[in-house]
């Protein structure tokens, strides 16, 4: 995890009354730093707000379920033929399909192209399927997507919607430095791409405060060895996971150490950073929007086997079926990590995420999204093996209360 | 005996989702139906136990869990029963695939084109008028 600058004491918290740690301004409730100073009151009233989120769990509206497409050796993008057609492969993103599903896109589509065709079918459109389809006509190619479902009732809208490269996209050791390499360049490319989803009407994508608190001081030694001897294809522990992303320093924005007197939260330390998230409803219409715009097509069926190809009009195709390619193409080198959000009404006057005890909280323009990430000290062998896609509401309340307890904890004032 | 029984009326009280809605009376029941009567019975069961906590008591999914009707008849349509079989040997239940047995697969199948009002055969045969397997 990166240290680094230190925030400036004006930067970061809204100014007011120096009371405590919230204030009322015009009419909403502010977090302000604990000790905030007589110097803040008199700092310009242009300074961010926080307002504090209460998450309770009879606000829920929706709990998602998703099952993580989990390679050791990270995606699958090689090419196969079926009778005369050629598949190209796309699947197999783990924790992050979204954030690199543009770069995964151009990996692709780049093979295709060489094949000198002009019509090309994709299979799947969730996030990787929809993205290889817009890359496809962009590189001007005509594309029909085939598919059981669309994007918001695919696996990914069940996703938490954030910058996450590296979540469980590879076991280091199965695959190798070859695939670093790659990933940097699907890294690279896909996070370019997402800027220039920045700015729009309706934010499908924007940037966001993530706020990482702990009870302990952080732990900032390197991970610890993996244990002995080639984990294959199932992670043994989370130090077999690889982690990438210190290859992309250069353009993600640092994580900042938030000193102790501008710390508003009821946890004794905290650092800050900007995360890019995707706003699921915004985006997704947005992407679909855009490649009906330009002419795609789309039709709505489901394959029972690889055969089931060869009746295709178009000779090359582009396979994103993500989990599914494990009983679709018999593909047992998926293992899935289960993973769960549970959703509250939207709170716009709040945009900003907490990471706390091993839960995670993200203020989104279509809800506040509540993550257990790891809630039993499990790391990231939480979910691994796990195919249960059904809602636990126990691990929504667990969830929600890391966040309620915080807040509770939270000294009020004003109202 | 009482279970099974029970569990026949259970399976035909899901059907009659779907026979609601198709027009003409219920044909007679063919002869020698116990055999597939008990396989359909067991194969309710199983539904129930292995399958309505995702797929719902009335094979009506949700809004992330595919229904057991309608687009899954479609989907199926024209396939080999064999091959729905497979599949669901292969990938159900999601959270433990491959752990029904061959005979459990069949009854949950059974019980499936049952649920549907389609014919017991080789194909999934649609637009077929079928005997009504059971005794109510
Ligand atoms: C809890 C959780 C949080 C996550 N958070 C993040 C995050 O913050 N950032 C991030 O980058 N990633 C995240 N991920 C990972 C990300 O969600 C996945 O990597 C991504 O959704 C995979 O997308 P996909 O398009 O490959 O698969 P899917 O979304 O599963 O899409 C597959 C498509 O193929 C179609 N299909 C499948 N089988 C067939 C068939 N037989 N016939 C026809 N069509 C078929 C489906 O209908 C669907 O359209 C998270 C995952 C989980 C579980």
């Amino acid at each position: 995890m990166d240290t680094g600058r230190i925030l400036s004491r004006r930067g970061v918290f809204a100014g007011g009354a120096a009371l405590g740690a919230v204030t009322m301004m015009a009419g909403e409730r502010v977090l302000l730093p604990h000790a905030a100073s007589a110097g803040d009151a008199l700092a310009p009233q242009h300074r961010p707000r926080l307002a504090p989120l209460h998450p309770r769990e009879d606000q829920i509206t929706d709990i998602k379920v998703c099952i993580r497409p989990f390679r050791a050796a990270g995606p699958r993008l090689d090419v196969e033929r079926i009778g005369d057609k050629t598949i190209f492969h796309n699947y197999g993103h783990g924790g992050s399909g979204w954030s690199l599903s543009w770069g995964s896109a151009n990996l692709v589509v780049g093979k295709v192209a060489a094949t000198l065709n002009r019509r090309v079918a994709v299979i799947g459109c969730g996030i990787v399927g929809l993205t290889a389809a817009l890359t496809a006509q962009r590189a001007g190619f005509d594309v029909t997507i085939y598919t059981r479902d669309l994007l918001p009732h695919t696996r990914s809208v069940r996703a938490n919607g954030s910058w996450t490269p590296d979540s469980r996209i590879a076991l280091t050791q199965t695959a190798g430095p070859a695939f670093a390499d790659q990933w940097e360049q699907m890294a690279r490319f896909s996070w370019a791409t997402y800027r220039t989803y920045l700015g729009l009407p309706g934010a499908p994508i924007m940037f966001e405060d993530n706020y990482i608190l702990s009870d302990k001081p952080f732990d900032d030694r390197p991970a610890p060895v993996p244990p002995a001897g080639a984990p294959g294809r199932m992670p043994r522990a989370t130090e077999d996971f690889a982690t990438y992303e210190s290859r992309i320093r250069d353009i993600i924005p640092a994580v900042e150490d938030i000193p102790e007197a501008e710390n508003p939260f009821a946890a004794p330390h905290a650092r800050r950073h900007s995360l890019m998230i995707y706003n699921f409803g915004a985006y997704g219409h947005l992407l679909l929007s855009e490649f009906h715009q330009a002419g795609g097509r789309i039709v709505i069926r489901e394959f029972h086997s690889p055969q089931d190809l060869t009746a295709l009009p178009e000779k090359v195709i582009i396979n994103c079926p993500g989990y599914a390619a494990r009983d679709w193409w018999r593909d047992d080198s998926l293992i899935p990590v289960r993973g769960q959000t549970a959703w509250l009404p939207p709170r716009p006057e709040a945009p900003y995420g907490l990471d706390y005890r091993g839960a995670a909280l993200l203020s989104k323009t279509d809800g506040v999204m509540i993550q257990a990430v790891d809630l039993d000290g499990l790391g990231e062998m939480t979910g691994v093996g796990n195919s249960f896609e059904h809602p636990d509401p126990t691990e929504a309340a667990r969830a929600i209360g890391v966040f309620a307890d915080l807040f509770a904890r939270m000294p009020m004032v004003g109202g | 005996m009482m279970r099974t029984k029970d569990m026949i009326a259970r399976g035909i009280a899901t059907c009659a989702l779907g026979l609601a809605l198709l027009p003409g009376p219920a044909p007679a029941r063919p002869p020698a139906a116990s055999t597939a009567c008990t396989e359909l019975a067991h194969g309710a069961d199983l539904y129930r136990a292995a399958c309505a906590m995702c797929h719902g008591a009335h094979l009506d999914g949700n809004f992330q869990t595919p229904a057991l009707t309608g687009r899954f008849v479609a989907n199926w349509a024209g396939a080999p029963v064999s091959a729905l079989e497979a599949y669901v040997h292969r990938a159900m239940p999601l959270m433990a695939p491959g752990t029904l047995s061959p005979d459990d697969t069949r009854a949950i199948v059974a019980f499936l084109l049952e649920a549907n009002n389609l014919p017991q055969g080789k194909t999934v045969r649609v637009g077929v008028r079928k005997a009504l397997a059971c005794p109510s």
